[in-house]
């Protein structure tokens, strides 16, 4: 009953983030402030993407850039030689990362790959992709990247079968849309998260009761390697120009990792909240900052991350539970000295 | 022929510098089970610090080895008190860690860009593009001592963590921390010490790096990713293995640098690493069972 309870509240607050976020588009912003929300919601859609494999599975993988990476050249590369839609290209790219995914996730899992070796894995994984990216220079155009070819559209349904626009709000409401659906997913997950939570504290006791381990952590895997694929899709038709160090590395799987673990990893708007208190900070930073020392901002950012993780292991999101648990303790420290006082009257 | 030595002895030179590298990583991961991500960032900036050393002091990179290690001993028992110690035994470790170090890793890196910006440096000291020749063999003279240093290291360490009381302790906590902390031994004490000596192995093999390898601030990520390759390869713990599992990368990227291209050559060792990690976690030298 308090399950359902807890589900319903959820659908609402999404409800509620959704028209609001959605009221966002009608304000008069600036160019900048309109790019750090679209930012914001990319990180936010793609650590959902993310959550839903490695925080609800309890497998911190430091490596889904690959996926991201696929997703993107897969599109952009049918786009500019077969002139493909993107949406097509989009879903064509997030199949091709369930098929990589699937083939480094049987193994992982079925040699009960954990802990470190799974993060290591998940590096490994990215790194290959990133020199694939390079070596294959003759299509991806090496460490030089691509860029997307320009299409001006010129009606409204042009512009968005070709998926670019020329001024930021058409991507702010894809983004949203996107968003909306990756937390609708994870949402509707919420059965299948008992499953992956119950693999997550105890494998072996999950299985003794009877949860198929390997199909459930496999399905949320591919699902999220889908959703950041399809993200990186997004990253192409946004940014126009994409290389195998900004897509495919290191930063871009870590950034994915860190909204969702400073949210609160295994929640269902941690990655959300994470993202809407780094990214327009990091963006503010590097532009107060960027332009006259480089690196300040980067390096208050990294400041920022250890104290954040020493001070709140488990996230923003753990915040509230922190919060209702000390008070419970100073009330119960309290009671007895009350009924002492009034054993006393 | 000639030209197969060659390929084979570069390549465990280049190997013995990775083995170098990797050591420090080895000896924290595998006491204090933590993956540190920002080793690859120690070891740059104990080449930032040997390369600052030597233009503006003077001091030759051997020498320098007498600074940096001490100082980096510090540098590991500050940031072990500060960062590693608050996360240990509580929710998440191991994610957290990981994350942490991350972020260290970033501070580490946009400081040497702010202090130093991000030109490539290199020091020319009296080992600088020479080499020695032997048989009709090419030894580059900086990858030669490197390899001399790293020999002496691994056999130093060998020696402390086999035949000294400190060693024993050390090798106990990494087996069984209850059963150590019950047989009187201060965990948190053999923690400090352990972490603070991988990180002065790390400086080590910066300064030991320094007259071959350019320095800049993102070299660390560079080595950081082979490093973790080699330990894993090796085996958690395994000194030896660390050894072996250099000289296997360094060989590797020898041989299929000459025959197949740079990109390929690390796509080709990770691939070895992801195989060994899914058959074979606990390395080739590795004892323990998978964790």
């Amino acid at each position: 009953m308090k399950n359902i309870m807890k589900q319903k509240q959820s659908l609402i607050v999404m409800g509620i983030l959704a028209l609001v976020l959605l009221g966002v588009y009608f304000l008069p912003l600036t160019v900048f402030a309109k790019h750090i929300l679209v930012l914001t919601l990319f990180y936010a859609f793609m650590g959902t993407g993310w959550n839903l494999m490695c925080g609800y599975a309890g497998r911190l993988s430091l490596g889904h850039a690959a996926f991201v990476a696929v997703g993107a050249y897969t599109s952009l590369l049918l786009f500019s030689h077969f002139g493909l839609t993107p949406w097509i290209g989009m879903i064509a790219g997030g199949l091709v990362a369930v098929v990589v995914m699937l083939l480094i996730a049987y193994p992982s899992f079925r040699f009960g790959l954990i802990g470190p070796y799974f993060t290591l894995a998940s590096i490994a994984v990215a790194e290959i992709v990133h020199y694939l990216l390079i070596y294959g220079r003759d299509l991806t155009g090496g460490s030089l990247g691509m860029s997307l070819p320009y299409v001006k559209g010129t009606t409204v349904i042009n512009s968005i079968i070709n998926l670019q626009f020329d001024s930021k709000e058409p991507y702010y409401l894809v983004i949203l849309v996107f968003w909306l659906a990756a937390i609708f997913i994870t949402w509707k997950m919420e059965r299948t998260r008992y499953y992956l939570e119950a693999i997550r504290e105890d494998e072996d006791a999950a299985a003794a009761l009877g949860i198929s381990v390997n199909k459930n952590l496999i399905i949320a895997a591919c699902i999220s390697a889908f959703m950041v694929a399809v993200g990186g899709t997004f990253y192409v038709q946004y940014f126009r120009y994409i290389d195998p160090y900004s897509i495919a590395g290191f930063t871009l799987s870590l950034n994915m990792a860190l909204v969702a673990v400073i949210g609160g990893s295994g929640t269902l708007f941690g990655p959300t909240i994470g993202a809407f208190l780094l990214i327009p900070l990091t963006e503010v930073l590097r532009m107060s900052l960027g332009a006259q020392i480089p690196g300040l901002h980067l390096f208050l950012y990294g400041i920022l991350l250890v104290v954040c993780i020493i001070f709140l292991p488990k996230g923003i999101a753990s915040l509230p539970g922190i919060i209702r648990a000390k008070r419970a303790q100073k009330s119960t420290e309290d009671g007895p000295e009350n009924q002492a006082s009034k054993g006393v009257l | 022929m000639d030209m197969i030595l060659q390929i084979i002895i570069s390549g465990l030179l280049l190997g013995g510098i990775y083995a170098l590298v990797s050591v420090g990583l080895n000896l924290i991961f595998g006491v204090i089970k933590i993956v540190n991500l920002a080793h690859g960032d120690f070891l740059m900036m104990a080449m930032y610090a040997t390369f600052f050393l030597f233009t503006v002091k003077g001091i030759d990179p051997y020498v320098a080895t007498l600074i940096v290690f001490p100082a980096f001993i510090l540098v590991g028992v500050v940031i072990f008190r500060l960062i590693i110690k608050p996360l240990l035994g509580k929710a998440e470790t191991e994610v957290n860690t990981i994350i942490a170090t991350a972020g260290l890793g970033f501070v580490l890196q946009n400081l040497a860009l702010m202090l130093w910006k991000s030109d490539f440096r290199a020091i020319e000291t009296s080992l600088t593009g020479k080499s020695y020749e032997f048989a009709g063999i090419m030894l580059s003279a900086g990858r030669t001592w490197a390899f001399v240093v790293c020999i002496a290291v691994a056999l130093i360490l060998y020696y402390v963590l086999m035949r000294t009381k400190v060693g024993s302790h050390i090798r106990a906590v990494s087996q069984d921390t209850e059963a150590a902390t019950l047989m009187g031994i201060n965990v948190n004490r053999i923690y400090t010490l352990t972490f603070a000596f991988g990180i002065a192995l790390v400086g080590l093999a910066g300064v030991i790096l320094t007259p071959t390898f350019y320095v800049y601030p993102t070299v660390g990520l560079y080595f950081n990713t082979m490093a973790f390759i080699i330990v894993v390869l090796g085996g958690l713990g395994s000194f030896t293995g660390a050894l072996i599992g250099g000289l296997i990368i360094g060989l590797i990227e020898s041989f299929a640098g000459v025959m197949a291209s740079a990109e390929l050559a690390q796509v080709f060792s990770l691939l070895i690493f992801l195989v060994i990690l899914f058959v074979r976690p606990q390395g080739i030298m590795g004892k323990s069972a998978r964790v």
